[in-house]
């Protein structure tokens, strides 16, 4: 099985080997458009025995399909002497003198070109395929021989962060995105090409700190550089006092946004995308939403429509001051997504069916109509229109009122699968235009999401103010008692089965540092 | 060719042309990984090569012997699901 290909492939290259290869390809093994799905539905079938199945090869010097399992393609090439077949169903190119599949560079090329076309077209965009390594990271790799095994309990990429003074809210969020799977997978592989000529590039500053944390070291990390540089480039954060993390996780995906320029992706004529509605840097791919806020006139129904990018998501809370509770018609408050309402509890679903609602802009907040031409009352409802890939929940504890300052203590359940299917601006159209939502089991996985990080605060016994960040890992406790006293603990929950959620819990405790 | 093997071809043919059988393809993929299917039968595939050893191991000896493992392997549920599927599908686009 050497991957240079055999004598016979060889001598099969000649004239437009090229073009006539990538027709094969195109029409009989990844078919993209309709037309040639069409054709192959009709011609992919044996020539001597008329079958579809049973591994059908394609002749690669004339137009034959026979069997592969009985036999019959290998007839053909018996009595023509035409050595190659390829697998329609793989695409793999079959040697009958060498008696095995060959794996020839230049026609492997060609196979992946083609099935990303037909991919495309299909509307599938990019699959997963395996990793082939360039030659310069196989020259890497040979450099730095040491390798790091990756074992079902090792606790790789779990670290504990020193508390700094008050800093349990940039800790936690700094414990969310580190366990965030697309980022970790953008940090480690090395994809951020630094074009700041300072030293105060916090996206350097992140992959430092992701290269932290996946280098094995067991004893927490103080992250004073990280935190420095949030200073430096987010004022209003500076200073001892305690921060509001959602405050703080907006400012870091603001400052990383902007220190993304030089990673923005190139268009096809390797030409950087300089479009500022259009950032695709990484924080965007993966946080940046649409959300879609229509307002209807109430006198000629017409409907304005705009759509603002979003990082996260704020729901009011019950216990505010504003009312909370009418749902949206067709809620029945009975178990969307898993979640009970045994005790009357307020769930995350309840917060984003509030959050959807229309809501009567009333008399004195009348909006001129450009169908009307005149000022009128209309109602406005927000939907998503894009959702993100990570999806961020902010639940509105701090209320500021003219009086007070108050922490809204309310319980809010929210469920490990959440399915955004209701509150998309699509659903919303179809519910307008009369078709019921079933709540059938839905194949399409697109609008689910599940919970993978939960940064919640939490008041502990000794006095002091905890942020509790809940991860898929673990759960990292940063502990803050008094300001002096720093106690940090990483309990690691681990999750026995990889294909099912929770078969069974174990729980460890471990006390990384104490005072 | 058998009354069975045409009503096979015809429902091949309808499902390559309308793009569903590359869905239902998909669709088998995500629910096999999903299960441990895939893994499982990665290791085996291992195995083999270890018996026949690197340099002599064929496509066709690995294809010999998986096949039937697989063939077992695959969960009820997940035939049942594909099933569905293609019912629902023959259904819809009953002529």
């Amino acid at each position: 099985m050497s991957p240079a290909g055999c004598a016979h492939v060889n001598a099969y290259k000649v004239d437009n080997w090229r073009q006539n290869l990538r027709v094969i390809y195109q029409c009989f093994v990844w078919s993209g458009s309709a037309e040639t799905r069409r054709r192959k539905a009709k011609s992919c079938i044996c020539h001597m025995c008329g079958a579809h199945l049973n591994r059908l090869h394609s002749c690669l010097s004339c137009v034959f399909f026979g069997c592969f399992t009985k036999k019959h393609i290998h007839e053909h090439a018996k009595n023509k002497r035409h050595n190659l077949a390829i697998d329609l169903l793989y695409g793999g190119i079959y040697c009958f003198v060498c008696q095995d599949y060959i794996y020839d560079k230049e026609m492997e090329q060609i196979a992946k070109e083609e099935q990303r076309k037909a991919w495309k077209l299909q509307g599938v965009g990019e699959k997963y395929s395996t990793w082939e390594p360039t030659k310069r990271e196989l020259e890497l790799l040979r450099h730095n021989p040491k390798r790091r095994k990756i074992t079902t309990n090792c606790t790789i990429g779990l670290r504990g962060l020193i508390n700094l003074g008050n800093t349990c809210f940039m800790n936690c969020i700094v414990q969310a995105l580190t366990h965030t799977p697309l980022l970790r997978d953008f940090f480690l592989s090395d994809r951020h090409k630094c074009e700041m000529q300072s030293n105060s590039c916090l996206v350097c500053e992140m992959s430092q700190l992701f290269q932290e944390f996946y280098s094995g070291h067991r004893w927490p990390h103080i992250p004073f550089r990280l935190l420095h540089l949030v200073w430096t480039h987010a004022r209003h954060l500076a200073g001892y006092e305690q921060q509001d993390a959602h405050e703080f996780l907006i400012a870091a995906l603001d400052v990383l946004h902007r220190h993304c320029k030089g990673d923005t992706t190139r268009d096809d004529n390797g030409k950087k995308a300089n479009n500022p509605n259009h950032c695709s840097c990484i924080i965007d791919q993966i946080f940046t939403g649409g959300l879609q806020s229509d307002v209807t006139c109430q006198v000629c129904h017409g409907v304005s429509t705009t759509i603002d990018p979003f990082w996260d998501i704020s729901l009011d809370l019950p216990g505010s001051s504003t009312p909370f509770w009418p749902l949206s018609p067709g809620g029945d408050g009975s178990t969307v997504n898993g979640e009970s309402h045994l005790s009357g509890a307020t769930t995350l679903t309840d917060c984003l069916r509030r959050f959807t609602r229309p809501e009567h802009l009333g008399s004195s907040a009348k909006i001129k109509c450009g169908g009307c031409h005149s000022y009128q009352e209309s109602t406005k409802q927000l939907t998503m229109k894009k959702l993100p890939i990570v999806a961020c929940f902010h639940l509105k504890r701090f209320e500021h009122s003219a009086k007070l300052r108050r922490k809204i203590t309310t319980y809010v359940s929210f469920p490990l699968e959440l399915d955004m299917t209701p509150f998309i601006a699509s659903s919303k159209e179809s519910r307008m235009n009369g078709q019921y939502q079933q709540t059938v089991e839905v194949l399409n996985n697109d609008n689910k999401y599940s919970l993978f990080n939960s940064p919640r605060s939490l008041s502990v016994c000794c006095g002091g103010v905890g942020i509790l960040c809940l991860t898929l890992h673990g759960l990292c406790l940063c502990v803050s008692c008094g300001g002096a006293d720093i106690i940090c603990l990483t309990v690691c929950v681990l999750w026995w089965s990889r294909y099912s959620l929770f078969n069974c819990l174990c729980v460890v405790v471990e006390q990384v540092f104490s005072v | 060719m058998s009354k069975d093997s045409k009503m096979r071809a015809t429902i091949n043919q309808k499902l390559t042309e309308m793009g569903e059988r590359e869905r239902l393809k998909e669709l088998l993929r995500s629910k096999l990984t999903e299960c441990g299917w895939r893994d499982q039968l990665k290791a085996h595939c291992k195995d083999v090569i270890k018996e026949k050893g690197l340099e002599h191991v064929t496509v066709e000896d690995l294809v010999v012997e998986i096949t039937p493992k697989g063939r077992v392997l695959v969960p009820d549920s997940v035939k049942k699901e594909l099933l569905q599927r293609i019912r629902a599908f023959l259904a819809q686009h009953a002529t």
